[in-house]
C-alpha cells in the first residue's frame, strides 16, 4: 500500500459514512500485520464520540501514521483521569485529546446562568477553570504525552436575550473567561495545546454544529458530518508530532502566483494587483510571504523564460514575492519532475519535505505519479478559492517555533551566497578554510532544549541514530546526571547558522555512549562532524572517560552518516539487524580539521 | 426504493438483494444503536427530509422506514 505521505490526496473528500467503511477495511487488512510503531492516541470526552477514532485512524493512515487508540468509557473521563492506576495511564499515550462540552462542564449553571449573581458567575468560571487545570496537570504528571485540550463553545443563545451584553458579567463572558484563562495558563507550556473548538464551531456554524435529535437520542454533541472536519484539525497537531512536517513550498508561476501567462501576456498583462481579477493572486502571495516569514522555504518550478520571470519579480509593482524569498528557482523548459529533483538537491532536503502547488491538473498528476513523496494538494479551478485552499494546508505546522525557524529566510539566502562562493574557490579545502568556520558547543539549557528536540525530529541525513525526541525527553536528559546533551552552533564569514547540530551522550562508567549525533543538512559537507568528534574526544579525556561508543542505525536517508565512525578510527564491536556498535579508545590520536575553530561554552 | 437500498447497504453493510420490508435490527448484527442513528442521518441527507424523534424511536423495520419516508412526501418506486 503506497499510503506514505499522500496526505489529503487519498481520502480527502470522504463523507463520514465512507470514512467508517474505510476504517473497517483498514482493520481487516491490517489485522496481525502491523509492523510500524503506532502513534498512541487517547480520547477523553464528556459525551458520545463514536466515529472520531474511526475517522482519525483513516486520516492518520493516509498520512503514513499507524495508530493505536484508547477511548475512555462514556462520560467517565474525570474518573479515568483521577484513577492513578487505571487503564488510561497503562496505555501510555503519545497524545491525549480532552474534549469536554460546555454543557457538561457547567451542568445546571449552563441552563440557569442568571440564577447566579454577576460575582458568582465569575467565581463559577474560575472554579471550573481550576477543575480543568487539575485534570490536565494530572494527565501531564502521569505522562500521557502531549495534551490537546479543547476550549469551550461559547453559546450564541442567552436567556437574557438582547440584554445579554448589558450584564456586568454575563453568561457569554463566563465561557469566554474560561477560554481566555485556558489559553493564558498553557501559553508557555510545550506539552499542552489548547485547541480552539469555539473557533471550529464558529467556522462551521454554531447553529448547525449539533443535531438536536442525535443529541437527545444518543448524546452526540457534534453532528456526524463535522467529525471529518474535526479530525482534519487534529491532524495539524498529529503531523508534527509524528515528524511529518514539510519544509518547502514549491510554486508554479503562471495562473498560480499571478493570472495569465507571462511569456504571452507580458509583465504588463498578467493579473496581479488591486483589481477583481488581480486581487486573489495578490492576497495569495501575501499569505505565502507569511509562510516564508514563519520559516517555510520557498522555491519556484515553472516552465518559462527565466529573463521574463526575473524581470517581473524585480519590476512588477504588485509583486509581493521577490527573488530573495526563493531558496531555489527552476525556471526553464525542463520537465517539472527533474526540476523538482534539482530543487530538493539545491536546498539539500528530501522530496518528502516538499509541497507543490500548480494550477494545472496534468502537472499535479505527473508529479504525484513520478514523485509520490512530494505532497501535491488539489488547487481549486477558481483562483478566488486559492487562498482558502492554502490556509487549509496543515503540513507546515511545527510544535514549536524556534529563533532558527524564523531566521531561516536569511539563512537560505546566505547559503545561496556560499554556493556562489564555492564555485569561485579553487579546491574544497581552500573553500572551507576561507569560510572561517567557528563551531560552538554548549550544554543544553532551557533556551536550547526546544531547538535540540526539533533537530532530532527533523534531521534525516547526517543523523547517526535517527532517534526522535520530544522536548520533554531532551529536557529530562539534560537534567539527568548520567546524560550530557550538547548543542552545536555553526558560524562562518557569511553569517550565523544558529544551532544546527546536537549530541546526546550517556555515561556508562568509563564509556560515553553516543546516543544521538546529528548535524542539520544545512551545515554538512564542511567537516564540522569531524570538528565535533575532535571536541568530544578531548572532552572525554578531560572527564576521565576511556572510550567512546558510537551507534549507527541505518535509515533510508542517513547515507551521509554511514561510514563516519569507520573513517574516524572506531572499530566495529557488534552488528545486529543492520544496527552497528562502534568503539574508539580516546587515547588514540585524532586529527580534527585545523581550519575549524571549536569553542566550548560549558 | 433503489436509493433507500443504497443507504441501507452502505450504512449496514448488507447485501442489497437481502433487503426486505421485514428486515430489522433483530436480523442484522451491524444494525446497532449507533448505526441506527447513522442510518437516520444518511436517510435525512439523501432524501432531504427531517424525521422527528418519535419516528426515529418507533421505527422497527425497513417497512416502517418506508412509511415514514412516504409520510414526508418521498415517492419510493418499487423495483
Amino acid at each position: 500500500m503506497s499510503s506514505n505521505s499522500h496526505g489529503s490526496a487519498m481520502h480527502g473528500t470522504l463523507s463520514f459514512v465512507e470514512y467508517l467503511a474505510e476504517h473497517k477495511k483498514l482493520q481487516s487488512e491490517r489485522s496481525g500485520s502491523q509492523k510500524k510503531k503506532a502513534l498512541k492516541i487517547a480520547l477523553l470526552s464528556s459525551f458520545t464520540t463514536t466515529g472520531i477514532k474511526e475517522v482519525l485512524s483513516v486520516k492518520c493512515f493516509d498520512a503514513g501514521v499507524a495508530t493505536d487508540f484508547y477511548e475512555a468509557s462514556y462520560n467517565q473521563f474525570a474518573q479515568e483521569i483521577l484513577n492513578a492506576d487505571g487503564a488510561l495511564y497503562q496505555f501510555k499515550a503519545d497524545v491525549t485529546i480532552l474534549f469536554i462540552d460546555i454543557m457538561n462542564l457547567l451542568g445546571d449553571d449552563f441552563f440557569f446562568p442568571y440564577r447566579l449573581s454577576d460575582d458568582d458567575r465569575k467565581k463559577v468560571a474560575d472554579v471550573k477553570c481550576e477543575e480543568v487545570f487539575g485534570w490536565v496537570k494530572m494527565l501531564i504528571a502521569k505522562g500521557t504525552g502531549k495534551v490537546l485540550l479543547h476550549n469551550f463553545r461559547v453559546p450564541y443563545y442567552s436567556p437574557m436575550g438582547i440584554l445579554e451584553n448589558k450584564q456586568k458579567f454575563g453568561f457569554f463572558e463566563m465561557v469566554k473567561r474560561i477560554n481566555e484563562r485556558l489559553a493564558d495558563e498553557f501559553k508557555n507550556n510545550s506539552q499542552i495545546f489548547v485547541f480552539n473548538y469555539d473557533g471550529f464551531c464558529s467556522k462551521h456554524g454554531k447553529a448547525s454544529i449539533m443535531d438536536n435529535k442525535m443529541y437527545y437520542l444518543g448524546d452526540f454533541k457534534l453532528r456526524f458530518d463535522f467529525i471529518p472536519f474535526l479530525c482534519k484539525e487534529y491532524m495539524a497537531y498529529i503531523k508534527p508530532l509524528a515528524s511529518l512536517t514539510r519544509k518547502c513550498l514549491v510554486l508554479d508561476l503562471d495562473n498560480t502566483l499571478w493570472g495569465g501567462v507571462i511569456g504571452e501576456d507580458g509583465m504588463e498583462g498578467i493579473k496581479l494587483g488591486p483589481t477583481p481579477e488581480g486581487r486573489p493572486f495578490l492576497e495569495f502571495q501575501k499569505y505565502i510571504l507569511n509562510l516564508f516569514e514563519r520559516g517555510v522555504i520557498l522555491a519556484i518550478n515553472s516552465s518559462n523564460n527565466p529573463e521574463d520571470v526575473e524581470k517581473a519579480l524585480r519590476e512588477h509593482p504588485n509583486m509581493i514575492l521577490k527573488k530573495e524569498h526563493f531558496a531555489a528557482m527552476e525556471i526553464n523548459w525542463n520537465d517539472k519532475i527533474s526540476n523538482m529533483r534539482s530543487i530538493a538537491g539545491k536546498i539539500n532536503i528530501g522530496l518528502d519535505s516538499l509541497v507543490f502547488l500548480d494550477d494545472l491538473r496534468s502537472n499535479r498528476e505527473l508529479v504525484r505519479l513520478a514523485l509520490p513523496e512530494v505532497l501535491v494538494p488539489e488547487l481549486p479551478e477558481d483562483p478566488a478559492e486559492y487562498l482558502t485552499a492554502l490556509m487549509e494546508l496543515d503540513d507546515f505546522n511545527v510544535l514549536q517555533l524556534t529563533a532558527e525557524d524564523k531566521n531561516r529566510n536569511r539563512l537560505y539566502a546566505l547559503d545561496q551566497q556560499r554556493h556562489e562562493h564555492r564555485a569561485n574557490s579553487v579546491s574544497i579545502t581552500d573553500y572551507l578554510k576561507d569560510l572561517k568556520i567557528v563551531v560552538t558547543l554548549a550544554q543544553a539549557d532551557l533556551m536550547t532544549v526546544p531547538r535540540i528536540s526539533q533537530l532530532t525530529q527533523k534531521t534525516n541525513q547526517f543523523n547517526m541514530t535517527t532517534r526522535r525526541y520530544q522536548e520533554e525527553d531532551i529536557k529530562s536528559f539534560s537534567e539527568d546526571e548520567h546524560f550530557r546533551v550538547f548543542s552545536v552552533k555553526v558560524e562562518d564569514r557569511f553569517g550565523d547558522s544558529g544551532i544546527t547540530g546536537a549530541l546526546v551522550i550517556e555515561r556508562q562508567k568509563d564509556v560515553w555512549r553516543i546516543d544521538t549525533f546529528l548535524l542539520s543538512c544545512r551545515v554538512i559537507g564542511k567537516k564540522i562532524e569531524q570538528a565535533v568528534l575532535g571536541f568530544l574526544i578531548g572532552r572525554a579525556r578531560k572527564e576521565h572517560v576511556r572510550c567512546l561508543r558510537g551507534e549507527f542505525r541505518p535509515t533510508e536517508k542517513n547515507m551521509p552518516a554511514t561510514s563516519f565512525y569507520k573513517n574516524s578510527g572506531f572499530s566495529l564491536k557488534n552488528e545486529l539487524n543492520g544496527e552497528e556498535t562502534w568503539e574508539r579508545d580516546v587515547s588514540i590520536k585524532y586529527d580534527s580539521p585545523d581550519f575549524i575553530e571549536v569553542l566550548w561554552r560549558g | 426504493m433503489e436509493r433507500l437500498k443504497d443507504v441501507l447497504s452502505k450504512v449496514l453493510g448488507v447485501d442489497r438483494s437481502k433487503i426486505t420490508d421485514d428486515m430489522s435490527p433483530n436480523h442484522v448484527d451491524s444494525w446497532d444503536s449507533f448505526n441506527g442513528l447513522l442510518l437516520v442521518s444518511e436517510l435525512e441527507s439523501t432524501f432531504k427530509v427531517k424525521f422527528t424523534m418519535d419516528e426515529v424511536s418507533s421505527a422497527r423495520c425497513v417497512g416502517d422506514i418506508k412509511n415514514y419516508l412516504r409520510k414526508h412526501g418521498v415517492v419510493l418506486k418499487e423495483a
